[in-house]
C-alpha cells in the first residue's frame, strides 16, 4: 500500500515537472484569461447592462461558473496555484543537477570529454610551459581569467566567465513565483481596495470598500483644500488635495497629493482619483441695495450656508436652500441634477423688529419668492460651490513581493538571453606522432555563434603568443593580423 | 563590378514597372485624400506625407529587388528608407515640440513611433544580419501605419491628469520596442518557412484564409438590403458619433455591402480550389486558384476604391436614428487597414510564386533565419516583461492597483505567456524550425490584437490607447 502510494505520488510528481504539463496549464489560463476580457465581467459592468447583453438562462450559468468574474474565481486561483506547483516541481527536478553543474565545475577534462567536444583546436608547441604560459597570456587579452589545475606530472588550464548563467533560468522561475505570490495569496488575502470621499474642512476615517461595506481606519485623514486645474479647452489638467493625517488626535503627516502623486501611511496608500461638486454651496458673495430711503452704496456681503448675516442693525440674511439646478413645476422648485448648472438660492430675510420673514429667491422666480416685499435688493456677485476630493484608498502589502519578483526577472532574464556560461579548457597533450601540441576546447552554454568566434580569437591570439619574440617585424605582422 | 550589375537592365521589368505605377498611383491617391496641408513645409503632416512616399518607394524597391534580383535595388530601397526614417524622425519631432510631451499619449502618437521603431529596425536588420528582402514584410506595415495616422485625429490633445507621468513614457517606449521586435520576428519567421522549402500553395492556403477572415470581418457589418454599416462620423469634433456611452451610431452605406460580398467570394474561391486540389490531388485546379488570387486582387482594389470613394464623405441613413448622418474615412481606420492589408498579402503571394528561386537566392539560409528570429524574440520578450513591469508600477501610482484584470493588462500577460510557451518549447523541447515559425507568427498575431483590436473591440482603463 505504502509502495502503491509512494508510486503514484511519484507519478504525479513527474506530470507536475513536465514541461508538457507547464505548457497545457500555461494554454488554459491564456483560454479563461480571453474569456475574461470577452464576456462581460461583474464588478466593473453594472447588472443593468449584463442583464441587457445576456439572456437570464445565460446570465445563470455564467454566474454560476464564475465566468462573470474569472479573475477572482475560485478554479482560476487553483489555476495559478497549480502553475505555480508546476514552476515549483519542474525547478526543484532539475535544479540539483544545475546546482552541481554550478557548484562543482568541470575543471579537468578527461580524454573521453576531450574527444567528445564538438569546439576543440591543437597547436603544436615545444615545451609545456612555454605553451601553457602562452595560453595564460591570451586569455587574459580575451578578458578571461584562468586558473593553473595541478594534475599528477603537469598542469592544465581551465577558465570560465559567467558561471551564474547557469542558475538564471531558476532566478526567472522564482521571480514569477514571488509576483504570484504576491497578487494572489498576500494581496487577495490581507489587501483591500476602497473609496473615501472629503469635503474640504472635514475629516473622516470610514473607507467604503463596496457598496455599503466600510472599513474603520486606525486613523483619520482630514482634507484642508483640493482644486482643479483645467487646460484652456475645460479638459483638466490637475486635481490636487491637501490631506493630513490625524493620529491618535495629532496630526502626524501632511501632503498636498495629486494623481499620480499619492500620500501613505502606514501602508495604506491615499490616490487622488476623482474630484467634483457635491452641488452644494461653499460660499455666496453679494451685493445688497437698500429698496426704501437713502441709496447707499451697495454693501457686499459674503454667505455660507447655516449662517446669519446682519445688514443692519435691525435685518438679517441666511440662505435657506441651494439648488443647483433648478426647474419650476407647479410653483415649486425642483432640482433637476447635483450639477452646478442653473443654480437658485433661496434666502430668508429677517426684521428682528416686526419680526417678519421675507422668501428671496435668486434669480427671482415668479410666483415663489417674495423678491419685491423684500427690504433689500440683492445682485449675485460670485458663487462657490461646494467641492469634493474623490480617495482611492488601498492596502497591498504584497506588492512589494510583486516588485522584489519583477527587479529579480529583469536581472534572471538579462542573464538567460545575455550572458552565457563560456568555458575553456587548455591541455597539453601529445597527438599521435607523440608531438606535443596544446589541446584547446570550449563550450558555451548559449549564443553558440559569438562563442565560436571568440574561439577562434583565443586559437590564432594562442598562436601569436607562441611566436617567437625576437623577430623584428613581429609587431607589424600582429597589427595585420588583428585588422584582418 | 558592382557598377556593372547596377547597369544590368533588370530580368523582368514589366512586373516591376506595373508594382512602382500601383504604388504611384495609389500615393497620389492618398495626396487627394489628405489634401496637402500649407504652411510651414516641415510641419508634422507634410514631413509624415513625405515618410509615406519614401516608405512606399522603398516597398516598391524591395519588392522590385524581389521580383528581378537586381541588387542595386536594394541600395536604392535602403536609400529610401533612410529618407522615410528622417522625415519620420521629423515628424516625430515635430509633434513633440508642439505637444511639449514625447508622442505616446494617443493611438496616433503612438503609431507614429511605431512605424519609426519598425523601420529603424529594417535597416538594423538589413545591415547587421544581411536579411535583405525584409523590407518587402516590413514596409508594407509601415505604410498601413502612415495611411491610419492620416486617418485618425491628429490634434495635440492635452495629457489628462493619469498621463502625467514619467513612467508613460517608459512604458510606450518599451511597448514599442517590445511590438516593433515582435513584428519583426514575424516577418523573419515568414522568409523561413519560405527558405524552409515550405510549399507554395501553403502559403496560398494561408494568404487566402487571411483574406477570407478580413472580408468575414467586414462582412459582419452587412446589412439588410446589400448595405454596410460604418460608423457615423462627427466631423465638426472629430469624433465617433456615440447614441449612448460605449454605443456607437452605425448608418448604412447602400450597396457597398453587395460589392464586398462579390469580392468575398472571389477571395474565398481559391481557399475552395485549394481544398479541391487537396481532396482530388489534380494539379490543374492549383493553377486555377492561383489565376483566381490574380482575379481576387483585382476585384480587392476595386472594393477599395470603392470603399474610399463612398465613405471618405457622404451623408446616409441609419437604422438607429432618424435623418441623414456624416461619416468618414476616419471613422472606419480598420475597414480600411484590413482592405489595404488584404490586397498586400495576395500581393506577397504573387511575388512568392512568380519569384520564389531569386527570392530564395537572396535571403540568408533557413537556418541562420531560424536563429535570427529565435534572437529578435530573445529581445522582444525581456522588452515586453519591462513594459509590463513599468505599465504596473505607472497604474499603482495612478489608480491605486498594479493590477486591475484590464483588457489590456489582460491581453498583454497573454502575449506574454504565448511567447514564454515560445521559449520553453524552443530551449527545453528543441522546438526549432517550422513549429517555431508558426508560434512566432502566432505571437505576433496576439501583438496585434493587444494593440489595435483590445483598443476598439474591448472597453477598458485604456481608452486613451
Amino acid at each position: 500500500m505504502a509502495l502503491s502510494f509512494r508510486s503514484v505520488s511519484r507519478k504525479i510528481w513527474l506530470t507536475l515537472s513536465s514541461i508538457k504539463t507547464g505548457v497545457i496549464l500555461i494554454i488554459l489560463v491564456v483560454i479563461f484569461s480571453v474569456a475574461g476580457t470577452v464576456i462581460l465581467q461583474r464588478p466593473i459592468t453594472d447588472a443593468d447592462d449584463m442583464q441587457r447583453a445576456y439572456s437570464p438562462t445565460m446570465l445563470r450559468f455564467l454566474d454560476a461558473t464564475g465566468l462573470t468574474d474569472v479573475f477572482h474565481a475560485y478554479w482560476f486561483l487553483a489555476l495559478v496555484v497549480l502553475v505555480s506547483c508546476s514552476i515549483i516541481a519542474a525547478s526543484v527536478e532539475r535544479f540539483p543537477n544545475a546546482w552541481r553543474f554550478f557548484a562543482r565545475p568541470y575543471k579537468s577534462p578527461d580524454e573521453h570529454f576531450r574527444r567528445a567536444l564538438p569546439t576543440q583546436a591543437q597547436i603544436p608547441i615545444t615545451d609545456e610551459e612555454r605553451g601553457l604560459n602562452a595560453a595564460e597570456r591570451a586569455l587574459r587579452q580575451l578578458r578571461f581569467g584562468s586558473e593553473r589545475i595541478v594534475h599528477t606530472n603537469n598542469f592544465s588550464l581551465f577558465s570560465e566567465r559567467h558561471r551564474i548563467s547557469e542558475l538564471a533560468v531558476y532566478m526567472v522561475h522564482a521571480s514569477l513565483l514571488l509576483i504570484l505570490l504576491g497578487y494572489f495569496i498576500v494581496d487577495a488575502r490581507y489587501g483591500w481596495k476602497g473609496f473615501l470621499t472629503l469635503i474640504p474642512g472635514s475629516q473622516s476615517n470610514q473607507v467604503e470598500l463596496t457598496k455599503g461595506v466600510t472599513r474603520t481606519l486606525p486613523f483619520s485623514i482630514r482634507c484642508d483644500g483640493t482644486g482643479e486645474e483645467t487646460y484652456t479647452d475645460g479638459t483638466p489638467k490637475r486635481w490636487w488635495s491637501k490631506l493630513a493625517v490625524i493620529d491618535n488626535g495629532r496630526e502626524v503627516q501632511r501632503k498636498e497629493i495629486v494623481v499620480n502623486d499619492p500620500l501613505v501611511y502606514e501602508g495604506v496608500r491615499f490616490y487622488q482619483a476623482s474630484w467634483g461638486q457635491t452641488g452644494k454651496l461653499d460660499q455666496l458673495i453679494l451685493s445688497a441695495t437698500p429698496a426704501q430711503g437713502a441709496i447707499g452704496a451697495p454693501k457686499e456681503i459674503s454667505l455660507t450656508p447655516n449662517q446669519t448675516v446682519a445688514l443692519d442693525a435691525d435685518t438679517s440674511v441666511q440662505v435657506a436652500e441651494f439648488i443647483p439646478d433648478y426647474v419650476v413645476q407647479d410653483g415649486q422648485v425642483y432640482a433637476r441634477s447635483n450639477d452646478v448648472l442653473n443654480p437658485a438660492v433661496h434666502l430668508i430675510v429677517t426684521a428682528k423688529k416686526d419680526k417678519r420673514s421675507v422668501n428671496v429667491w435668486l434669480p427671482e422666480i415668479p410666483g415663489v419668492g417674495e423678491n419685491a416685499s423684500s427690504p433689500y435688493i440683492f445682485q449675485p456677485k460670485d458663487l462657490t460651490p461646494e467641492v469634493f476630493t474623490g480617495l482611492q484608498v488601498s492596502h497591498e502589502p504584497g506588492q512589494w513581493s510583486v516588485w522584489g519578483g519583477v527587479i529579480l526577472m529583469a536581472i534572471g532574464l538579462t542573464f538567460v538571453f545575455y550572458v552565457s556560461h563560456v568555458r575553456f579548457w587548455v591541455v597539453p597533450v601529445r597527438n599521435g606522432n607523440g608531438q606535443l601540441a596544446l589541446w584547446v576546447g570550449g563550450t558555451a552554454n548559449r549564443n553558440r555563434d559569438a562563442f565560436e568566434q571568440k574561439f577562434k580569437q583565443l586559437v590564432e591570439q594562442i598562436q601569436k603568443e607562441l611566436k617567437p619574440k625576437d623577430v623584428a617585424s613581429a609587431p607589424a605582422q600582429a597589427t595585420t593580423t588583428a585588422g584582418r | 563590378m558592382a557598377q556593372a550589375r547596377a547597369e544590368q537592365q533588370p530580368a523582368t521589368g514589366t512586373t516591376l514597372i506595373v508594382l512602382v505605377g500601383l504604388s504611384i498611383a495609389f500615393l497620389l491617391f492618398m495626396a487627394f485624400l489628405n489634401v496637402v496641408k500649407s504652411g510651414n513645409i516641415l510641419n508634422e503632416s507634410n514631413m509624415l506625407y513625405a515618410a509615406l512616399i519614401f516608405y512606399a518607394g522603398a516597398g516598391a524597391l524591395y519588392l522590385g529587388f524581389g521580383v528581378t534580383g537586381t541588387d542595386s535595388y536594394i541600395k536604392f530601397a535602403s536609400l529610401a528608407t533612410w529618407a522615410g526614417l528622417v522625415a519620420n524622425t521629423l515628424a516625430v519631432a515635430h509633434r513633440w515640440y508642439e505637444a511639449g510631451h514625447p508622442p505616446f499619449a494617443s493611438i496616433y502618437e503612438m503609431l507614429l513611433s511605431f512605424v519609426w521603431t519598425l523601420a529603424a529596425l529594417t535597416l538594423i536588420a538589413e545591415k547587421r544580419y544581411g536579411v535583405k528582402v525584409i523590407g518587402t514584410v516590413t514596409m508594407p506595415v509601415a505604410i498601413v501605419g502612415v495611411v491610419l495616422m492620416q486617418l485618425l485625429r491628429t490634434e495635440v490633445h492635452p495629457l489628462v491628469p493619469a498621463l502625467q507621468s514619467t513612467w508613460l513614457h517608459v512604458h510606450v517606449t518599451l511597448a514599442m520596442l517590445a511590438y516593433a521586435a515582435c513584428a519583426l520576428s514575424f516577418a523573419l519567421a515568414m522568409m523561413f518557412l519560405i527558405q524552409d522549402k515550405m510549399k507554395t500553395e501553403s502559403f496560398l492556403a494561408a494568404t487566402s484564409m487571411f483574406t477570407v477572415g478580413i472580408y468575414a470581418a467586414v462582412l459582419s457589418r452587412f446589412e439588410r438590403w446589400g448595405g454596410l454599416n460604418v460608423v457615423a462620423w462627427d466631423a465638426q469634433n472629430k469624433s465617433e458619433v456615440f447614441i449612448s456611452r460605449g454605443v456607437r451610431l452605425f448608418v448604412t452605406i447602400p450597396d457597398l455591402g453587395w460589392m464586398m460580398l462579390l469580392v468575398f467570394a472571389a477571395v474565398a474561391a481559391p481557399l475552395v480550389l485549394y481544398v479541391l486540389f487537396r481532396l482530388k490531388k489534380n494539379d490543374g485546379f492549383l493553377a486555377i486558384a492561383n489565376r483566381a488570387v490574380f482575379i481576387s486582387i483585382l476585384l480587392q482594389i476595386l472594393a477599395l476604391v470603392f470603399f474610399l470613394l463612398r465613405a471618405r464623405d457622404g451623408q446616409y441613413p441609419s437604422l438607429d436614428a432618424e435623418g441623414l448622418y456624416q461619416t468618414s474615412l476616419a471613422a472606419s481606420p480598420f475597414i480600411l487597414s484590413a482592405l489595404v492589408g488584404g490586397i498586400f498579402a495576395n500581393l506577397l503571394y504573387l511575388l512568392l510564386l512568380w519569384r520564389r528561386p531569386d527570392l530564395e537566392r537572396h535571403l540568408p539560409d533557413a537556418d541562420a533565419l531560424d536563429r535570427i528570429t529565435y534572437k529578435t524574440i530573445c529581445i522582444a520578450f525581456p522588452l515586453l516583461t519591462l513594459m509590463i513591469a513599468a505599465g504596473a508600477y505607472w497604474a499603482n501610482r495612478a489608480w491605486g492597483s498594479y493590477w486591475n484584470w484590464d483588457p489590456k493588462e489582460t491581453w498583454a500577460a497573454i502575449t506574454w505567456l504565448v511567447y514564454a510557451g515560445y521559449l520553453h518549447m524552443r530551449i527545453t523541447r528543441g522546438w526549432r524550425g517550422r513549429r517555431a515559425a508558426y508560434f512566432a507568427i502566432l505571437g505576433f498575431a496576439v501583438v496585434m490584437f493587444t494593440f489595435f483590436g483590445v483598443t476598439y473591440l474591448l472597453p477598458g482603463l485604456h481608452a486613451y490607447a
